[in-house]
């Protein structure tokens, strides 16, 4: 069995960790190349026009995946209103027309997730002891973790670095380290000399940076090349970027506290309640929600990032001028089509509107 | 282009007037801001909303519409609230009438009158250039007079930039018309016709992104920014060179731009990530 995965965000260092110890060699996890402009057009190529980008870079990637001789594929399925639902099986009939008889294995990431992920992993280990998989996932786990961690920190930091581009050039860096590292120890040690390394690095020391939050679909919203590295640009003018969705989140949430009853969106989808009573499907309840919050907590602005065609997110984003809490949102659509210079112009007027905004109510 | 409108100002600016301060704006600002080594580079929806409330204070939306570009910015106690662009079309834009002209074989300055003129405007769809193009030809075809069908286009350019541009934003009065079509009669007769509005079109209007940057630099040196960056009008002699190439580093095969004095490369852009802009510096 050779399993391949498509890529989305740094999912990717996880699920090698975990391969490597349960003992799978190179050759039974396929892990496609870096997304790239031909992962897209690929993805483009065999995907219906009006598909959601999701769709079509996951497409992508599996494409090259089976071009390196995965013959098991993991992908994600659903069961809400949002196209997720029928990627898998669309997915396959696509590899299938193009020559690759690869076997779909899902997981699924609307209900019974703990179940799904565990049956995922059983699979694909061949049955290998449980204490071996727990420690395997928890090795996993704990990068995934790791990166979130060093993240929130790039994420302030970016704002307020006097040379701009060094703050990332570490965060690269750190993702290669922990991606490398083969113990626990090894992953701590990077994270904090990371840390410790960006904390270092020049600020403007009177800097009080314009802050946004990040809303919206999850695929865009974590996936920088999904986002044509939105939260860089933003960096790049001075905006410290603060975004609810993570991985790490997601896995906390999912595979721990939800069956234990407790759902991290509970607040989020309490104060959507005035606006919008029921999930929508993907993620627009929740960008419905953190609006209002948003707003609340003092935030000077939300972008909100929706692929092109995404039905949840076209609803939240019509929603959304109607809610009461008042906080300027820019929707930003990612597609094929979407050209860098016109996004930064228009984030570029958009920070510009937070400045006199924050400016006039000071004053 | 840069340089010679550098010339054209040396040649028209008084001999004892001083620089104090260059913007660039528009989406060759980053390009004509390395030429010029311009103090401030500013998008060009912020340069038109400063534009507009310098001339008009109570202005609370703007309507610009370009060439290829069209925008709403609409504007609160002055200050921007909100603003749309165009995104994947050209349909709402300049380009769609420029094309439309050429095809009535109508000089586009006369365009506009002719539209005034009309009494009994033709429905035309205009939701893509290519079928308003065919449907044009079909009313041609029907027999109905050409100010009628002129008009009936800028009604069609109208309800597109309403349709697409503005929707869901609320327009209030005062409304200022800017941009180059400000010029066409037409437009703004169909725009005040559609809003039930007074559309009020400042004086160069097809200036007003230049201006808004030029008031944007003059507040900033004002406040104190210090000297300017620019070296003087002598930037119109050097001999710069705009070249391109494709980045191999990895699969994304980016076109990187790059602009060189001598074999001196000043600035570089257009890649995914930073690698060039980083080498730039």
């Amino acid at each position: 069995m050779r399993v391949g995965i498509p890529h989305f965000g740094n999912v990717y260092i996880p699920v090698k960790a975990m391969a490597q110890r349960l003992g799978a060699s190179d050759k039974d996890l396929i892990i496609p190349p870096l997304m790239s402009q031909k992962t897209l057009d690929l993805g483009v190529k065999y995907s219906p026009a009006e598909a959601c980008l999701p769709y079509k870079l996951t497409l992508g990637s599996l494409i090259e995946a089976c071009e390196l001789g995965a013959d098991t594929l993991a992908q994600a399925r659903g069961t809400g209103i949002c196209r997720l639902g029928y990627y898998a099986k669309n997915q396959e009939q696509v590899l299938h027309d193009l020559g690759y008889n690869a076997h779909f294995v899902t997981l699924d990431v609307s209900q019974h997730k703990f179940k799904s992920i565990l049956q995922l992993i059983k699979t694909m280990c061949n049955d290998a002891p449980w204490p071996k998989i727990i420690s395997a996932f928890r090795f996993g786990i704990g990068k995934l973790f790791a990166l979130d961690k060093i993240e929130k920190v790039v994420q302030k930091v970016r704002a307020e670095e006097l040379g701009k581009g060094e703050a990332n050039q570490i965060y690269r860096e750190a993702i290669k380290a922990i991606d490398e590292a083969t113990e626990r120890k090894e992953v701590e040690r990077v994270t904090s000399e990371c840390i410790d390394k960006l904390s270092r690095i020049p600020r403007e020391e009177k800097a009080k940076p314009v802050k946004v939050s990040i809303v919206g679909e999850i695929y865009v919203v974590i996936d920088p090349f999904a986002n044509m590295d939105l939260e860089v640009e933003l960096g790049k003018l001075g905006v410290e970027v603060e975004r609810t969705m993570t991985l790490s989140r997601w896995v906390k949430y999912s595979l721990f506290l939800n069956p234990l009853g407790i759902d991290e969106w509970r607040e989020v989808h309490k104060v959507a309640m005035p606006y919008l009573k029921r999930d929508v499907g993907g993620d627009g309840w929740e960008s419905v929600g953190e609006k209002v919050l948003y707003a609340r907590e003092g935030y000077d602005g939300i972008i909100h990032v929706a692929p092109f065609t995404c039905m949840p997110e076209i609803v939240a984003q019509t929603i959304m001028p109607s809610i009461k809490e008042d906080i300027p949102v820019l929707t930003v659509l990612c597609d094929e089509q979407m050209a860098k210079p016109g996004m930064i112009t228009r984030l570029e007027a958009f920070v510009d509107l937070l400045r006199f905004r924050r400016k006039r109510r000071k004053g | 282009m840069i340089q010679q409108g550098l010339e054209e100002i040396k040649k028209q600016a008084p001999s004892e007037a001083e620089i104090c301060g260059v913007a660039t704006t528009g989406s060759a600002r980053y390009l004509a801001g390395v030429v010029l080594s311009a103090d401030l580079i500013k998008n060009e929806i912020t340069a038109h909303a400063v534009a507009a409330m310098h001339y008009i204070p109570e202005v609370q939306t703007v309507i610009e519409i370009g060439g290829q570009d069209s925008k709403i910015i609409v504007i609160r106690d002055g200050v921007v609230i909100d603003f749309g662009m165009n995104t994947v079309c050209a349909a709402g834009t300049g380009s769609f009438l420029d094309h439309q002209a050429e095809r009535l074989n109508i000089n586009i300055e006369e365009f506009g009158q002719r539209a005034v003129e009309s009494k009994m405007p033709v429905r035309i769809a205009g939701r893509c250039t290519v079928f308003a193009e065919s449907d044009m030809i079909h009313k041609q075809q029907m027999g109905y007079g050409t100010d009628d069908i002129i008009y009936g286009l800028c009604q069609a350019l109208v309800r597109n930039y309403l349709n697409n541009i503005a929707l869901g934003k609320e327009i209030l009065p005062r409304v200022v018309f800017q941009g180059g079509v400000a010029f066409n009669q037409g437009i703004i007769r169909s725009l005040s016709e559609t809003l039930n509005m007074q559309i009020t079109v400042p004086p160069h209007h097809e200036l007003m992104g230049a201006i808004g940057a030029a008031l944007l630099i003059h507040e900033e040196m004002d406040a104190g920014l210090g000297e300017t960056r620019f070296k003087g009008f002598e930037v119109s002699q050097t001999n710069f060179r705009a070249s391109s190439f494709i980045c191999k580093a990895c699969p994304n095969q980016c076109e990187v731009a790059q602009l060189s004095v001598d074999s001196k490369v000043l600035a570089r852009w257009g890649g995914r990530c930073d690698l060039w802009e980083r080498v730039g510096k």
